[in-house]
């Protein structure tokens, strides 16, 4: 929609000279930058659309052993420079009292440009025909086909494009280009004396063509059908002990949430600890079993039109698929430089900023975990009394990553290897061992889920997606 | 250029092509300190710059957010945008601004933010002396100006020192707190960290015990019931009504939506909390008033958008597309804080939470989980420290069981409270507990 001008990592060069030359140890500079258009429908007519330009240069270095960081939203010279004198002088004023001075690790760094590509890219596309591929969503859904009383249909859809450069004081240049396109819907309906609400959001690095290719309007048609059962139909669930089989939806969030997030090194060490905590891996160690070895979980930025997509993390470093969970085992940290260093290893390239007002901290991309070859009928058909819960909506975890709830939005009860009715509101309540220990069959049917992970003060989100199988769990307990 | 050339030069763009239109410029200078394991883990300063532009034609609207200098380009071709959608069932034309000029700043916070030097804040918090302590200080000095078509041309500048710490007595004890403020107040930042070591102490003094799920009195701290009432001073929006992100519905305005022991207010008047604002994002003037006053709904939020789908006249919340509350402030009971777990006889003290997700909005179904201290109290003492339980109930039946609210107030912002919120600590009967 509008092209505007970016800085290149070369001319990134000079501020990261202006660190050292300050006395800093090591100098990172980017500039980053995100647009994008979002159109939100309610009910099918506009409320309110939208066009955000956010740009600006971050700077972060090392001095005395402390980190500094200042950002500024002005391409201005003398500010840009400021901003780098800043973040030298932030680390000095703390160094005294830093007692082992941060270090980063020893990385072969990229000098690289690369982009992720799109069929339709949104910028060559103006805010008409985003607005028309909503209305025209929104008109593909046959509203009249589900028994219950819409209170509101919130529809938005969006794209964003972020592009970065990275130049650092040991030889990383990196420049990057990523569109992403994202759908995002509440609806929130009655039927029966009941009300409830179901909201989802839908995305991959790409173009317009997304909307077709991530199958929008079916998922849409689908969480209506859900609503429908769960407002009319869904009864009382069963509750206690018993085996459960869980849909790829809840899966997904669980590799996020349960393993993806305790694999932080940041977290680890504590760095987090008084915004999203700490984690069950300081005390399970890699080597460890954590779950049975049909349990293999992965996060893997480098998946082409994932949400979470990137080939170089924000300190240049080459991304690479991370095996967090290896048959069972636990396996590697995500890891940034600084993190590498202090555990002695090597990063795996999993820094990264929401923004350029953002210092790059070690995040997720595409959690998820590997597929096995059950079929969905395969899993239930050897259930005596059990749930299978499809879909949730109420889901939270501890600040240690240890206990989990997901609360069932469409489930049903499962009697003799078959499905039964529904049932409303089952809990699934379980630590983060007896989880994973507990899968004795793992379906073939990986899919992804996208989502905004957040984290970091100030918070910051990022694009990710979180994905499985369908998977049994044996003799855990609902509540 | 400053925020006027920059909002004037922005309007000049905007005037040629719109009857109705407005900008709202701000800059925001920030430092923060970050630390974890006793030490800085990073220092962070920021200088930002945002043009928030609105525009209106024959009833379509659309926004722009730019974190830029130079929107030119952008503003220009807004009128052709415009053009493509179709109107809003939202739109309403701007509102009289009613809204006046402000400042509440204090010059040691803009001193330090300025300087980038937090040596003075190290000094006053003794930092040098932190133990195991994780948390953020920040400091901010933020300025806006807002012109737009019906002649509103207002500024407004604002200070802001406000941060959390959490302290570990070992990885199973631990308490966090939190403070805020428009004025460097060294001291409130200085008494909740020693609330939270307190916590951190009390309860490594204490037995490790599980408990089972079932239905417990508690006691929630001012950082548990901040969470808790920030989500229901949000659904109190009229925009959260529309939108289904409310348990409320228009029909419960001066209905008992909680027990009577409640009373909440949206204060933007209130100088000492950073929401502090005497106009909001349509330049109206912003005044003080009861959300929940003795347990019944008696405000429902409003900007002009949400006001005219209500029938009714905005409350100077907006929020240029959801009304917002800007300071939460609950009325003192008689509680006094030795009295507090007498009055809470046996049930649990959960002193801190965060994940509160909803199951279902319009219902109020939802669950939070408690994290640091979640101390057992029998017989109106601690005897032992629980471990990360939930509270999993309706909202609902959550405010009208509140039993009874403490007379000391605490400021309270922090990840899981965004709203500058003063509260005391609230009792709840009856709530619905889940634990491993």
């Amino acid at each position: 929609m509008f092209k505007q001008l970016i800085l290149k990592p070369e001319e990134l060069t000079p501020l990261v000279d202006k660190a050292l030359a300050l006395g800093a140890s090591y100098g990172e500079a980017a500039f980053h930058r995100v647009k994008g258009f979002q159109i939100i429908l309610m009910n099918g007519s506009p409320i309110t659309a939208s066009y955000t330009l956010s740009e600006g240069v971050r700077v972060r270095v090392i001095a005395g052993g402390s980190l500094g960081f200042s950002s500024t939203d002005s391409l201005e010279k003398r500010d840009i420079i400021t901003a780098v004198e800043k973040a030298v002088k932030h680390a000095k004023t703390t160094a005294s009292i830093v007692s082992k001075g941060i270090e980063m690790s020893d990385e072969r760094l990229g000098r690289a440009r690369y982009e992720a590509s799109a069929r339709k890219d949104p910028e060559d596309h103006g805010g008409e025909d985003l607005f028309k591929l909503a209305v025209e969503l929104y008109k593909s859904i046959d509203l009249s086909r589900y028994k219950v009383n819409i209170n509101s249909f919130l529809l938005g859809l969006s794209y964003s494009i972020e592009e970065k450069s990275i130049a650092t004081s040991d030889g990383g240049l990196i420049e990057s280009r990523i569109p992403r396109l994202e759908v995002f819907y509440t609806i929130t309906a009655s039927s029966e004396g009941n009300r409830a609400n179901r909201w989802q959001q839908i995305g991959g690095s790409g173009g317009l063509e997304l909307i077709d290719e991530l199958g929008v309007t079916q998922a849409i048609e689908d969480d209506l059908r859900s609503l429908e059962l769960y407002l009319r139909t869904a009864k009382s669930p069963p509750r206690g002990r018993m085996d459960v089989v869980l849909g790829s939806e809840i899966v997904g969030l669980a590799m996020h949430e349960s393993i993806g997030h305790p694999s932080e090194a940041d977290r680890v060490l504590g760095r987090e600890a008084a915004q999203a905590g700490l984690s069950y891996r300081r005390r399970i160690r890699p080597g460890e079993k954590i779950g049975s070895d049909l349990v293999t979980v992965i996060d893997d930025p480098t998946i082409p039109g994932s949400y979470g997509f990137y080939l170089y993390d924000d300190e240049a470093v080459p991304a690479r698929p991370r095996y967090l969970i290896l048959r069972g085992v636990l396996n590697e940290y995500l890891h940034n430089r600084e993190t590498a260093a202090i555990m002695g290893t090597h990063s795996n390239g999993s820094a990264r900023a929401e923004e350029w007002w953002s210092e790059p901290i070690i995040r997720m991309a595409n959690t998820y975990m590997a597929p096995g070859d059950y079929s969905l009928e395969e899993l239930i058909e050897d259930v005596k009394d059990g749930v299978y819960i499809k879909k949730y909506m109420e889901w939270n975890i501890d600040d240690y990553r240890w206990v989990a709830r997901y609360v069932g939005f469409e489930a049903y009860k499962i009697k003799n290897g078959r499905l039964e009715e529904p049932v409303r509101n089952p809990a699934l309540e379980v630590n983060t061992r007896e989880f994973f220990s507990s899968i004795d069959a793992v379906g073939s049917d990986l899919r992804f889920y996208a989502g905004t992970c957040g984290k970091g003060e100030p918070a910051q989100g990022v694009p990710v997606w979180m994905g499985g199988p369908s998977i049994r769990l044996r003799g855990v307990v609902i509540k | 250029m400053t925020l006027w050339e920059l909002a004037e030069a922005s309007a000049r763009i905007l005037r040629k092509h719109f009857e109705e239109y407005e900008v709202i410029v701000g800059n925001e200078e920030e430092i923060m300190l970050k630390l974890a394991n006793g030490e800085p883990s990073v220092t962070q300063s920021w200088n930002r710059y945002t043009i928030t532009v609105y525009v209106a034609k024959n009833g379509k609207i659309f926004q722009t957010s730019l974190s830029s200098t130079s929107p030119g380009e952008v503003l220009e071709k807004l009128d052709t945008i415009l053009a493509t959608l179709t109107p809003s069932p939202l739109y309403a034309p701007l509102p009289e601004p009613t809204g006046q000029n402000y400042e509440n700043t204090d010059d040691k916070i803009v001193e330090i933010v300025r300087s980038g030097d937090l040596s003075k804040v190290s000094e006053d918090l003794e930092l040098d002396q932190a133990g195991n302590w994780a948390g953020t200080i920040r400091l901010a000095r933020e300025e806006r100006v807002l012109v737009n078509s019906n002649k509103a041309s207002l500024h407004g500048e604002k200070t802001l020192f406000n941060g959390y710490m959490r302290v570990f007595a070992d990885d199973e004890s631990s308490g966090q707190w939190s403070w805020t403020s428009t004025m460097y107040r060294p001291d409130i930042a200085k008494k909740a960290i020693g609330a939270a070591a307190r916590l951190a102490e009390e309860c490594s003094g204490l037995p490790k015990r599980k408990i089972e799920s079932g239905n417990y009195n508690v006691l929630l701290s001012p950082m548990v019931a901040g969470n808790l009432l920030e989500i229901v001073a949000r659904s109190a929006s009229g925009g959260a009504m529309l939108f289904g992100f409310s348990f409320f519905n228009k029909e419960d305005l001066e209905a008992t939506v909680a027990s009577e022991k409640l009373t909440l207010y949206d204060k933007p008047h209130d100088r000492e909390l950073p929401g502090y604002s005497q106009f909001d994002d349509e330049g109206v003037a912003t005044r003080d008033k009861p959300i929940i006053e003795k347990g019944v709904l008696k405000n429902i939020l409003h900007n002009s958008k949400t006001a005219k789908l209500f029938g009714t006249k905005t409350t100077g919340n907006a929020g240029l597309l959801m009304p917002e509350p800007f300071n939460l402030d609950v009325a003192p009971g008689g509680l006094k804080d030795d009295e507090m777990l007498e009055a809470l006889g046996d049930g649990l003290y959960i002193t801190n939470n965060w994940y509160t997700r909803f199951q279902n909005y319009p219902e109020g179904l939802f669950s939070t989980v408690a994290r640091d201290a979640v101390i057992i109290v029998e017989g109106g003492k601690p005897v032992g420290c629980a471990g990360r339980v939930r509270i999993a109930d309706s909202m609902k039946r959550l405010l009208s069981n509140i039993e009874g609210v403490g007379a000391t107030l605490w400021q309270i912002q922090w990840w899981e409270v965004s709203t500058p919120t003063r509260l005391p600590h609230i009792l709840v009967s009856n709530a619905r507990i889940t634990s491993e």
